[in-house]
């Protein structure tokens, strides 16, 4: 301890007054990425939190530490307070001013959200008592769930005003959500939470316009609906009341996946769009579609483009949404940008016969557990969009495909499911995010691949396709170096920061870098 | 010491660091950079000379060590060594024939006059660092930054200046503070203040950060003491050099204002990088949001406004400039003994050494910023260019292989609001802009240019970097 005692001491004299280029961390004896994480604003990482138990008060006390850097790892600030051991860190958000924490408190099932101002300072505290049912669905889906693409993440920024919060709740035997504002300029909260009509909610935060947000809700009957009522839900920032609840089922069912302001500051929801019977968990979407929306819920345009003409024209599309050699196209993000244009980010995918499925049933007369069919991942897709939503160009990316074995039985499944569960059950789809910067004039969208150059590069690759004032860049990071791992953490939009530990050396070095 | 350089305390971070963690920055390539700019010619017979004298000394404290604490002395002074090694044998020493006698001429001028300072075996040498600093490392070797010295009004503050790192090597204030953590790091009673620490089982935390600061406390009003006594003493000493006793005031105030002074104008960033067919875009250095953007600077270190002053390793040099005061407007003299015209000339001429010197220890956004500035003004023009195209490239080339990071600084809240700018704006620029910003810079300035060593290879591969993008 003496010596830790110095050093600690002599670290400090040694660190003041240099200036990073890259930080190193000596004697780093195994690295690990729990309690730290990014601090968002959108999709632009503004920096890092890291959080760690800092002392021990007493049998039921812990001080902890709450470190925030800011996105080149400088430190910002400390932030130490004292409570209960079995506290938890789940999430943060930036909106422009202020920032705010979720930390979850296991001994007396509270969530509290900690909202700080731009001067570093504490601004409001808000408390939320879990119920014991809340808890236990919780613990099967937000609590437990912590995947890359943060899929039961939800506190979104409401700029210079607040922070919206979408999470699953229980109210008596209905599974729904919960929408929660908290207030970053004054202390004030209002919920909502929907019960009416259903038995399972659930719900996606798509945007704010003027002063109502926008929710996406699937509303099922029972556990075994195949066919919920989708519809948009408006509410009303200062006061939580219900604006508007509109049906997304007209001549077809259409289900959102964000909201843009675009052409002069109009509202448009866009995303997939299926026939009015489809059934969403195994039928194909038709295409895209973008509906303009009022402040009231009043749908002022509607815009589709299906697989089979409009983009037909611009690729060798099948009727069923199919494209040659690419197989199905997953649609993983639509952006738009300042110039108006929208660009949808998709990946291809596709049923394929695994040899070693049919091998495994031919060997153990079909109890192997292994699917005969198998998912092939393949190439990235950009579509581009004029400000009418017209289809202007799409281009595939190559990279090199890639399987995921499927369990027995997926071969009677339904390729647009496998889809879904390729995004969300297995991970399998090589996408990782897409950045865009504040005034749109820049978007990049990242993803991974591995490569075997003849005589050259054979390992893993960090990729990306960014879009700068209109114009379209592709760049490559090999991620495979003398580290013993190497890691790459999305950054500013179009940056990122590498992460490399030396095990020999005991040496954890970050960077940051850019995309070109 | 002028700012503070601390040899003793790196030398006992390179005495423990083998076993604890340890943050390093400031990892340069040095390598990859191919330099064209030739420094002021310099002797290295002499800096071997140097080096050798330093060496005898160090096996002589060495030799000189009893049994008590000899590991510890002995590793202390591998690191107070290494750090002279690294000064001496570098290209940041200047020993050009005429900026060395000059800088002997005013120490021996000082040294004559100063009986008590004869007998000292000290080696006085310019550096061509950007840190407007002066030290002592504790052997005898005093470094003198160009850094500082471009900031002197006359001779008699850089006299005065020298008597105050003289005072810190007569008064053995390194090797006093050497001992004291070397004392440190063997004492018994933190040894059992640190065991009994070990076995409690909360508050540990708490109790061990109250240790350090007060540790750091100690350490650092230890270190205000000794710069204020090496005021007193290199006050003495300069009064028997004929002088003049404004030089004193003149140069602490100086230091008081230098981090809000620069030899260069301030940088107009859309005006050095805008050209008529390629015009500035504010998209590089639009402001984005920032967390805790109103914060105060100071809050980030989480101590009180007293915590923070006493644990400055220099006090105040307003309080320093008082205290100096009274004696110092006693003193008559002149400001210049030795040679004003070469003070006048190394003043201009050790600016492009200070930039060149930058872009070889690797920081290359750096050297970018200074060199803009240099170019605005009007100063060493021809290097200004040839500097701007360089850096320039190796950004584009350095982006291209991911490996820019190391080679560029990142924002940061302690640094001029102009060089931030500059550094926004490299983050922001794609591959293509680098490349049509430098062919367009260079495509500006090639008449000029002609014929200067090295701007003919900078231009072609400017011009190779703009027809990858096409």
């Amino acid at each position: 301890m003496k010596k830790q005692l110095i050093i600690l001491l002599l670290c400090t004299f040694f660190v003041l007054g240099l200036s990073a280029q890259k930080m190193t961390v000596e004697n780093v004896h195994k690295a690990s990425s729990r309690n730290a994480s990014a601090i968002k604003e959108g999709s632009e990482v503004k920096g890092y939190y890291f959080f760690f138990i800092s002392d021990k008060i007493d049998k039921n006390t812990n001080e902890y530490t709450l470190r925030i850097t800011d996105n080149t790892l400088k430190l910002l600030k400390d932030i130490k307070f004292q409570d209960s051991k079995h506290v938890a860190i789940l999430e943060s958000s930036f909106n422009g001013t202020d920032l705010i924490f979720l930390l979850y408190n296991g001994s007396d099932d509270t969530f509290e959200y900690q909202v700080y101002g731009a001067d570093g300072k504490k601004k409001h505290s808000y408390t939320r008592q879990l119920t014991k049912k809340e808890e236990r669905y919780l613990k099967m889906t937000y609590l437990t769930v912590n995947d890359d693409e943060e899929t039961y993440k939800g506190l979104y920024p409401i700029e210079n005003n607040g922070f919206v919060s979408v999470m699953p709740s229980r109210e008596d035997k209905d599974y729904t959500f919960q929408v929660d504002f908290f207030s970053s300029q004054k202390r004030k909260q209002w919920t909502y939470t929907p019960t009416e009509g259903g038995k399972r909610f659930f719900g996606d935060y798509l945007g704010q316009y003027k002063d109502v947000i926008y929710i996406e809700v699937l509303r099922y009957g029972g556990g075994f609906d195949q066919k919920p009522d989708s519809y948009v839900l408006g509410l009303n920032l200062e006061t939580g009341k219900k604006v508007f609840e509109k049906p997304t089922d007209s001549k077809f069912r259409f289900y959102p996946a964000s909201l843009s302001l675009v052409n002069e500051g109009k509202a448009y929801l866009y995303g997939e769009y299926f026939d009015a019977n489809a059934n969403i968990m195994k039928d194909n979407s038709k295409g895209f579609a973008f509906w303009g929306i009022d402040e009231k819920g009043v749908i002022t345009s509607e815009k589709y483009l299906s697989w089979d003409l409009e983009m037909g024209k611009q690729l060798d599309v099948s009727s069923r949404g199919r494209i040659a050699d690419f197989g199905f196209m997953y649609l993983h993000q639509i952006v738009q940008a300042a110039d108006g244009k929208v660009y949808a980010i998709g990946e291809g995918y596709k049923k394929v016969a695994s040899a070693l499925g049919i091998a495994s049933a031919i060997l153990t007369g079909g109890g192997s557990g292994v699917s005969m069919a198998k998912a092939k991942v393949t190439d990235m897709m950009l579509i581009e969009f004029d400000q009418d939503f017209n289809i202007k160009t799409a281009k595939m990316y190559a990279k090199n495909a890639n399987s995921v074995e499927l369990p027995s039985g997926y071969e009677f499944v339904s390729t647009p499911l496998i889809g879904k569960m390729l995004k969300y059950y297995y991970g399998g789809f090589d996408y990782a995010y897409t950045q865009v910067n504040r005034d749109k004039t820049s978007f990049s969208v990242c993803y991974s691949d591995f490569v075997r150059e003849k005589g050259g590069y054979k390992g893993g690759t960090f990729n990306s396709i960014t879009m700068t004032d209109g114009k379209i860049t592709t760049d490559r990071i090999n991620t495979k170096s003398d580290a013993k791992f190497s890691a790459i953490f999305p950054n500013a939009q179009g940056q990122v920061m590498i992460m490399d530990y030396y095990k020999k050396d005991k040496r954890l070095e970050m960077h940051i870098e850019k995309m070109n | 010491m002028f700012i503070i350089f601390d040899p003793p305390k790196q030398a006992i971070v390179r005495l423990t660091c083998l076993t604890i963690l340890l943050i390093i920055l400031n990892n340069f390539l040095f390598g990859q950079l191919q330099p064209v700019y030739r420094f002021q010619q310099d002797d290295t017979s002499l800096k071997r000379k140097y080096f050798k004298e330093a060496m005898t000394k160090k096996n002589k404290l060495v030799s000189h060590l009893g049994k008590e604490n000899s590991k510890e002395y002995k590793e202390a002074y591998d690191g107070i060594f290494d750090i002279v090694e690294g000064l001496l044998l570098s290209s940041r020493t200047i020993t050009d024939p005429e900026a060395d006698s000059y800088i002997k001429s005013v120490t021996s001028r000082i040294l004559s006059v100063n009986p008590e300072l004869k007998h000292l075996d000290v080696r006085v040498v310019f550096t061509r660092d950007y840190p407007p600093n002066a030290y002592s490392i504790g052997d005898g070797t005093i470094a003198f930054n160009a850094g500082l010295f471009v900031y002197l009004d006359n001779e008699a503050e850089f006299a005065f200046a020298l008597c105050h790192e003289l005072a810190h090597y007569y008064l053995e204030h390194s090797k006093k503070r050497l001992d004291k953590l070397v004392r440190l790091k063997t004492s018994d009673s933190l040894e059992k203040e640190l065991k009994k620490l070990s076995k409690q089982e909360y508050g540990v935390g708490a109790q061990l950060e109250r240790m350090i600061r007060q540790l750091q406390f100690d350490i650092f009003r230890h270190s205000r003491e000794g710069e204020e006594e090496a005021d007193r003493i290199g006050l003495q000493f300069f009064k028997n050099t004929g002088y003049s006793g404004t030089a004193p005031i003149t140069a602490m105030q100086l230091l008081d204002k230098i981090d809000d002074t620069s030899y260069f104008s301030p940088l107009q960033l859309a005006k050095v990088l805008s050209f008529p067919d390629y015009p500035f875009k504010d998209r590089w250095v639009k402001k984005e949001s920032m967390i805790f953007g109103a914060m105060n600077l100071d809050e980030a270190s989480g101590l009180s406004k007293k915590e923070r002053d006493s644990l400055k390793t220099h006090p105040d040099c307003s309080r320093r400039l008082e205290l100096l005061k009274a004696s110092a407007a006693t003193i008559n003299g002149q400001h210049f003994q030795i040679n004003e015209s070469l003070f006048r000339k190394f003043k201009t001429s050790f600016i492009p050494e200070i930039v060149e010197e930058v872009y070889r220890s690797g920081n290359v956004s750096f050297n970018l910023y200074l060199a803009l500035r240099m170019l605005q003004d009007g100063q060493h023009k021809p290097l200004a260019i040839y500097s701007i195209a360089r850096a320039l490239n190796e950004i584009y080339q350095h982006q291209k292989d991911h490996k820019l990071g190391l080679i560029i600084e990142t924002e940061n809240r302690y640094y001029k609001e102009e060089y931030n700018l500059l550094l926004r704006m490299l983050y922001r620029l794609r591959l293509y802009e680098i490349a049509e910003l430098n062919y367009h810079f260079c495509k500006q300035h090639e008449n000029e240019m002609t014929g200067y060593e090295g701007f003919a290879d900078e231009m072609k591969k400017a011009k190779t970097n703009k027809r990858a993008h096409q």
